[in-house]
C-alpha cells in the first residue's frame, strides 16, 4: 500500500519534471497585451507576507486585502480561511473572508488578458495555481503583482518569494489547471478594470448575504452608476433600503427595476411586500398576482406564493384602521 | 456512524426550518434577497430554506471534523451565500484547498534525492 503511494508520487514527480520541459506553451504576454499598456509593470507597494507552512491562502489574502487598504496579518486570516486537516484554504472561504472587511472579491473572466489589464490598472490579482499535475494536484495561492513583456514573465508574491518571476508559459499551465481562477479585491466604491456587471453585482450580493449592509449599498450604488441599465444593482439598492427600514426608498428602487425589466418577478414580489407594509394591501395583491403570472423561474414560486398568502391574510384580517371603522359602524 | 451523522444533520436542518416556519411570514420572510435572486438568475439548483439549513449544518460538521475551531466555524459560515454553502456541501472533498507548496517542495526534493542516490541524475554536486 505504502509502496503504491510512493510509486504514484514518484511517477507524479517524473511527470512534473517532464512538464517543466513542455510548459512553455500557451500565449505570450506580448500577444495578450493591450497595445497601449507599458512593457513592464510592477506594483511595488503591494505588501508581502512570507508564508509559514501551508499558509499561502492567508498570506495571499492578506496581500490583496492590504493592497485594497485593509491592514490585516496572515495570522488573523488563518482563523477565517485555514482548514487544518486539509492543510489549505478553499476558494469560497477566501472570497467570503473579504466581506468581513467590507471588501468585494470580484472573480475575473477573460484569462491572461484580464490579469494583465488589472495589473496595468494597479490591481494585484489573487490566483490559484496547481503546481503539480491534474492527477496529483498541489494547490497554491499567489498574487500576481507585475509583468515583464521582454522576459515574457509574470511577477508574483508567492510563498517565501517576494518577487517570483514565472514565465508566461509556466504560469499559464499551472493556472489553467486551476480553471484560470483569478480574483481582484476592491473596496465597495471602486470597480476592477475588467469586471463585468454580473460578476461585480454578484460580489456585492455577497456583502448583502454577509449582512454588511452599508458596504453592500455603496457597492450597489457604484454598480448602478457604472451600469445604469443593470437591474440587479437596483434590486440590491431596494433590498438594502428595505432591510434598513427605508420603505419609501425601497419602493422607488423596485419601481425603477420594473421600468428597466417589467417582468422581473423578484422585484415585483418585493414591491408587493413593501406596499403591504406601507398599508396598501390591494395594491400589493395586484402586484403579486402580476409577479406570479410573470414568473419564468419555478424556483421562486414558493416565495411568491408566501407573499401572496401573507397579503391575502392581511386583506382577510382587518387591520387597525378597518377595525376602527367597524367599531364606529356599530 | 455515517448514517447517524446524516440523521443528526437532517434533524438539525429541519428544526432550523421549523423554527423559521414558526415565525409568521412578516417582514424579511417575503422579500427575495439579492443573493437569492442572483442564484436564481445563475440557474442554481435549490433555493429553499430547508436545503440551505441542511447545507449549512453539513458544512459546519465537515469543517469541525477537519480541525476548524468550533467556536469560530459559525462566524466563518455567516459570511457565505447559500450558493457557496451548497457548493461546499456537495463537493467539499473535491474542491481545491490551496496551501501545499511546502509539501510540494518536500516531495520534489525527496524524489530528486532518490534519483540521485540510485544514480539516475547527478545534480547534487560533490566538489
Amino acid at each position: 500500500m505504502r509502496i503504491a503511494v510512493r510509486l504514484t508520487t514518484v511517477a507524479a514527480a517524473i511527470a512534473l519534471a517532464a512538464l517543466q520541459g513542455c510548459a512553455s506553451r500557451g500565449p505570450t504576454i506580448e500577444s495578450r497585451l493591450d497595445g497601449a499598456a507599458r512593457r513592464h509593470v510592477e506594483l511595488d507597494s503591494t505588501p508581502f507576507f512570507p508564508q509559514s507552512e501551508y499558509q499561502c491562502g492567508p498570506a495571499a489574502l492578506a496581500t490583496v486585502l492590504g493592497a485594497s487598504g485593509v491592514e490585516v496579518t496572515p495570522d488573523d486570516l488563518a482563523a477565517k480561511v485555514y482548514i487544518p486537516e486539509r492543510h489549505g484554504s478553499l476558494q469560497a472561504e477566501m472570497i467570503a473572508a473579504t466581506r468581513g472587511y467590507d471588501r468585494l472579491a470580484v472573480v475575473l473572466d477573460g484569462g491572461l488578458d484580464a490579469v494583465l489589464r488589472e495589473i496595468a490598472a494597479g490591481n494585484p490579482v489573487l490566483v490559484l495555481q496547481n503546481l503539480g499535475v491534474a492527477a496529483v494536484p498541489f494547490w497554491h495561492y499567489a498574487v500576481v503583482v507585475g509583468f515583464d513583456v521582454d522576459r515574457d514573465s509574470l511577477i508574483l508574491r508567492s510563498g517565501a518569494d517576494k518577487r517570483k518571476h514565472l514565465s508566461a508559459g509556466r504560469f499559464n499551465y499551472g493556472w489553467s489547471l486551476a480553471h484560470n481562477w483569478a480574483v481582484v479585491v476592491v473596496g465597495p466604491d471602486s470597480i476592477p478594470a475588467t469586471a463585468s456587471a454580473e460578476r461585480y453585482v454578484a460580489a456585492a450580493a455577497g456583502l448583502e448575504a454577509a449582512k454588511r449592509d452599508d458596504a453592500a449599498l455603496i457597492a450597489y450604488r457604484t454598480a448602478h452608476e457604472r451600469w445604469p441599465a443593470d437591474s440587479t444593482a437596483l434590486l440590491g439598492i431596494g433590498n438594502i433600503s428595505y432591510a434598513e427600514g427605508h420603505l419609501a426608498d425601497a419602493e422607488a428602487a423596485y419601481r425603477e427595476v420594473l421600468t428597466l425589466a417589467e417582468h422581473n418577478a423578484a422585484a415585483r414580489n418585493n414591491l408587493a411586500q413593501v406596499l403591504l407594509e406601507r398599508g396598501d394591501p390591494e395594491g400589493a395583491l395586484t402586484e403579486i398576482l402580476r409577479a406570479r403570472s410573470d414568473l419564468a423561474d419555478a424556483r421562486l414560486t414558493a416565495m411568491l406564493a408566501a407573499t401572496e398568502s401573507e397579503i391575502r391574510r392581511a386583506l382577510a384580517t382587518p387591520g387597525p384602521e378597518t377595525s376602527d371603522e367597524r367599531a364606529s359602524n356599530k | 456512524m455515517g448514517e447517524c451523522s446524516l440523521r443528526r444533520m437532517a434533524v438539525l436542518g429541519l428544526s432550523v426550518a421549523l423554527i423559521n416556519m414558526g415565525t409568521p411570514a412578516i417582514g424579511h420572510a417575503a422579500i427575495i434577497t439579492t443573493p437569492t435572486y442572483v442564484a436564481a438568475a445563475q440557474r442554481d439548483a435549490d433555493l429553499t430554506n430547508v436545503t440551505a439549513a441542511l447545507n449549512r449544518a453539513d458544512v459546519r460538521d465537515r469543517m469541525v471534523a477537519l480541525g476548524v475551531d468550533p467556536a469560530r466555524v459559525e462566524s466563518r459560515l455567516s459570511t457565505m451565500t447559500d450558493a457557496e454553502l451548497r457548493e461546499l456541501s456537495t463537493q467539499f472533498d473535491q474542491l481545491p484547498a490551496g496551501g501545499d507548496i511546502l509539501a510540494l517542495i518536500g516531495v520534489v526534493f525527496i524524489v530528486l534525492l532518490i534519483l540521485e542516490l540510485v544514480g539516475v541524475i547527478d545534480i547534487f554536486k560533490k566538489t
